[in-house]
C-alpha cells in the first residue's frame, strides 16, 4: 500500500529490490556484477504523483490465464503469484499482458521473474525490500484482509 | 492405466506432458526427447554472452520436477517409428531398442533449422542453436574471435547477435530483406534496423550472403561483393517442420508442409495429436490453418493436446500469435496478423499508424513509444498490433492483444486507448472527487482496470 502523499520517487524502492536479488547482496558489488541485477518493481511517476508499481495481486490475473505452460500460478488468494522457473518456457506473453510491467525477462536464464511482494522474506517475517528501504515510510505491506487506517489519497 | 507418450521435450512437448498428466493423474506420461537436457531455447544467447556457463546449469524441467507433475522423462532417446495400428512406439536408447505401447501420443518433434543454399555453409564455425552443444559451440569460438555474422531476421537471432555484442565482438547481422518480417510492418523494421545501427550491430541488408569462405574453418564471408573477415557465422534463418518420423508413418501433412491438426490437435492418425513447431495451426482471425513456428502458439497448442490425449475433448477456435522482446533497448510486440503473415492467408488489411501524441498520456510523459501500428480487416476491426517502446511498453501491449483477441472495431478502441500509468491518474482523480477511498487498483481477466474499494 502507498502512501501516494509520501512518495518522493527516491527510487530507494527499485534500488532494494535490485539488491536482494543480486547475488552479492551488496551494493558496490552488486553494481558490478553480470547480468545486472534486476528491479521487479518501478517507480511510475507523472507531474501530478509518484507511486511504486509491485505485482497488483489481482484477483483474477491476466498473467496466470495468458500463461501456457502453468508456470504463473498462486497457491491461493492470499498468494502473491510466482513463477515456477522451471516450467517457465520464455514465450514471454505474460510480459505483454501485464498492465503494470511486473513480468520481465531474466537476464540469466530467460526465464520469466516477477515480484512475489517478497514471499521468502515475509514469511520468515520480514517486510517486503521495499517496505524496508523506503525513506519515507510512504510503503507498507497490508494483508488483504487487513481492516485500514483511513487517510484521504491512501492507495495503491 | 491410460499410458500417454509425448514424443519431443521442448515447449509444445513438456507442456503437453503437464497438461496431460494434469488432466488425468492416473495416467502415465512419458516424454521422450533426442535432447541430453531439456531445451529452453530463449536461454541460447544467455549461455553465449557467458552469464550461463553449463547448459546443465539451466533449470528447466528437471526429472525431480516433471516427476513432481507426474511426468516421466526418457532421455536422450530417439524414436524411430510409431506403429499406429498395434499402438506402440519403437525406441532407440543407450544403443538398445525397445516397443512402447500406447493408448494416445503427442507428436511434438519441433523445428530443424533452416540451412541457407550458401557455398561453404559447411565450414567449421558456422554454426546453429537448436541443441545446448551446438550452442556451447558458438560461446567457445567467441571466445577466441573479434568478429561475428548472425544471419536471420528473428527475434532470436537478434538476440544471439545482442549476445555477441555483449561479449564484445565485432557483430555483423544479415538479413535479405528486413529484420523481423513476419512480425512488423516494414517502416517499424526500418526503424529497428537504424536504432540497432546507432548501438554497434552492423546491418547488412538487401542480400543474402553469397559465399562462406575460407580452408575448413570459416575465414571471411562474400556480401554485395564486400568481403568480410570472420570466424563465426551463426545461422539464425527459421525452421522447417521436423516431420521426417511422421512422413514415415504415413501421418498426413498440410499445405506447408507441416502435420496437419484439425480443431483438437488430433492428427490423421487415432489417438495420435500433435502440436509445436512440426505442425500447422488454426489462425484465429481467419479460421485458416497456417504454418506459425512460435514458442507460445506451440505451448498453447501442447496443452490443448495433452489435455485431449489424457481424455479431455478441448477444441481451439485458433490461435492468437503474440510475441514480445527486448533487444538492444528497445520493447518490440507484435500481436495477430502483419502484412506479411496476411498475405499467407489471404487476408486483406489496412495499416494504421497509433499515434503517442493523440494520447491523454501526451499531458504527463513526452514520447510514451516510438512507434504503434494496427492492422484492421475490410470491415475495421483490429486484427494485429505493433508496439516498439523504450520502456514501459507493456502498459500498451495488454490493451492491444485484447483488441486483436476480441476483434474491436478501431474507432472503439481508439476511443479509450491509453497507458495505464494516464488510466490509473483518471481513476485516482475520479475517486479523490467521489471521496471513495481505493485500496488496489489490479486487472482482472475482462481486461478491466478494477478499482478495490474499501469497505
Amino acid at each position: 500500500m502507498v502512501d501516494v502523499e509520501k512518495c518522493l520517487a527516491c527510487k530507494s524502492c527499485e534500488i532494494a529490490c535490485a539488491m536482494v536479488h543480486s547475488k552479492s547482496k551488496a551494493l558496490e558489488e552488486a553494481i558490478a556484477e553480470s547480468p545486472k541485477p534486476q528491479r521487479m518493481l518501478t517507480v511510475e511517476a507523472t507531474t501530478e504523483f509518484a507511486v511504486p508499481i509491485q505485482c497488483r495481486h489481482c484477483e483474477t490475473p491476466l498473467c496466470v490465464e495468458i500463461c501456457p505452460t502453468g508456470a504463473l500460478r498462486r497457491h491461493d488468494e492470499q498468494q502473491p503469484v510466482v513463477v515456477e522457473q522451471e516450467l517457465c518456457i520464455g514465450c514471454k506473453m505474460c510480459t505483454l499482458i501485464c498492465p503494470f510491467g511486473i513480468l520481465q525477462i531474466g537476464l540469466e536464464e530467460r526465464a520469466i521473474i516477477k515480484c512475489d511482494i517478497c514471499l521468502e522474506r515475509t514469511q520468515a517475517g520480514e517486510e517486503p525490500a521495499c517496505v524496508e528501504a523506503c525513506p519515507t515510510k510512504a510503503l507498507k505491506l497490508v494483508s488483504l484482509d487487513e481492516p485500514t487506517e483511513s487517510k484521504p489519497n491512501k492507495s495503491r | 492405466m491410460r499410458k500417454i507418450i509425448i514424443i519431443g521435450g521442448s515447449a509444445a512437448g513438456m507442456t503437453a506432458a503437464i497438461a496431460a498428466a494434469e488432466q488425468d493423474p492416473s495416467a502415465e506420461v512419458t516424454v521422450i526427447t533426442s535432447d541430453r537436457v531439456p531445451y529452453r531455447r530463449p536461454a541460447v544467447p544467455a549461455l553465449i554472452a557467458g552469464y550461463i556457463t553449463e547448459p546443465s546449469d539451466i533449470k528447466v524441467f528437471s526429472p525431480e520436477t516433471l516427476k513432481r507433475h507426474g511426468v516421466k522423462l526418457l532421455c536422450p532417446a530417439e524414436v524411430t517409428n510409431i506403429d499406429s495400428k498395434n499402438k506402440n512406439i519403437s525406441v532407440k536408447s543407450n544403443g538398445k531398442e525397445s516397443k512402447l505401447l500406447y493408448d494416445s501420443a503427442v507428436i511434438a518433434t519441433g523445428g530443424l533449422a533452416k540451412i541457407p543454399k550458401i557455398a561453404g555453409a559447411d565450414k567449421k564455425g558456422v554454426c546453429t542453436f537448436t541443441t545446448y552443444e551446438s550452442a556451447a559451440e558458438i560461446a567457445e569460438i567467441a571466445k577466441n574471435t573479434d568478429c561475428a555474422m548472425v544471419i536471420g531476421a528473428g527475434f532470436i537471432a537478434l538476440e544471439i547477435a545482442e549476445a555477441l555484442m555483449h561479449k564484445g565482438l565485432d557483430v555483423y547481422f544479415n538479413v535479405r530483406s528486413r529484420i523481423l518480417r513476419t512480425l512488423l510492418e516494414p517502416d517499424v523494421s526500418e526503424m529497428l534496423m537504424h536504432k540497432f545501427e546507432q548501438q554497434g550491430l552492423q546491418m547488412l541488408t538487401g542480400q543474402a550472403i553469397s559465399e562462406i569462405g575460407g580452408s575448413d574453418r570459416v575465414e571471411y564471408v562474400i556480401h554485395k561483393s564486400n568481403k568480410l573477415t570472420t570466424n563465426l557465422v551463426v545461422l539464425g534463418a527459421g525452421v522447417n517442420p521436423n516431420v521426417a518420423l511422421a512422413k514415415k508413418c504415413d501421418i498426413e501433412l498440410g499445405a506447408s508442409g507441416a502435420i496437419r491438426v484439425d480443431n483438437q490437435m488430433q492428427t490423421s492418425a487415432k489417438d495420435i495429436y500433435a502440436a509445436g513447431d512440426c505442425t500447422e495451426t488454426l489462425d484465429l482471425s481467419t479460421s485458416k490453418y497456417t504454418y506459425s513456428p512460435v514458442g507460445s502458439i506451440g505451448a498453447l497448442a501442447g496443452r490443448i493436446a495433452g489435455r485431449n490425449a489424457a481424455g479431455a475433448n478441448l477444441q481451439t477456435d485458433g490461435f492468437l500469435r503474440a510475441q514480445a522482446d527486448n533487444i538492444l533497448g528497445a520493447q518490440i510486440y507484435s500481436i495477430g496478423h502483419s502484412t506479411t503473415t496476411a498475405k499467407n492467408v489471404n487476408l486483406q488489411v489496412e495499416v494504421h499508424n497509433l499515434d503517442a501524441h493523440q494520447m491523454g498520456e501526451q499531458n504527463r510523459i513526452a514520447k510514451p513509444f516510438e512507434m504503434g501500428k494496427l492492422l484492421t480487416n475490410r470491415e475495421d476491426k483490429i486484427v494485429g498490433a505493433q508496439l516498439i517502446s523504450k520502456k514501459h511498453g507493456s502498459q500498451f501491449s495488454w490493451q492491444l492483444y485484447r483488441a486483436v483477441l476480441t476483434g474491436e472495431n478501431r474507432k472503439d478502441f481508439l476511443g479509450r486507448f491509453d497507458s495505464t500509468r494516464a488510466k490509473m491518474v483518471q481513476a485516482l482523480v475520479d475517486a479523490k472527487q467521489s471521496k471513495v477511498m481505493i485500496d488496489n487498483i489490479s486487472v482482472d481477466t475482462s481486461f478491466t482496470l478494477k478499482l478495490s474499494k474499501k469497505p
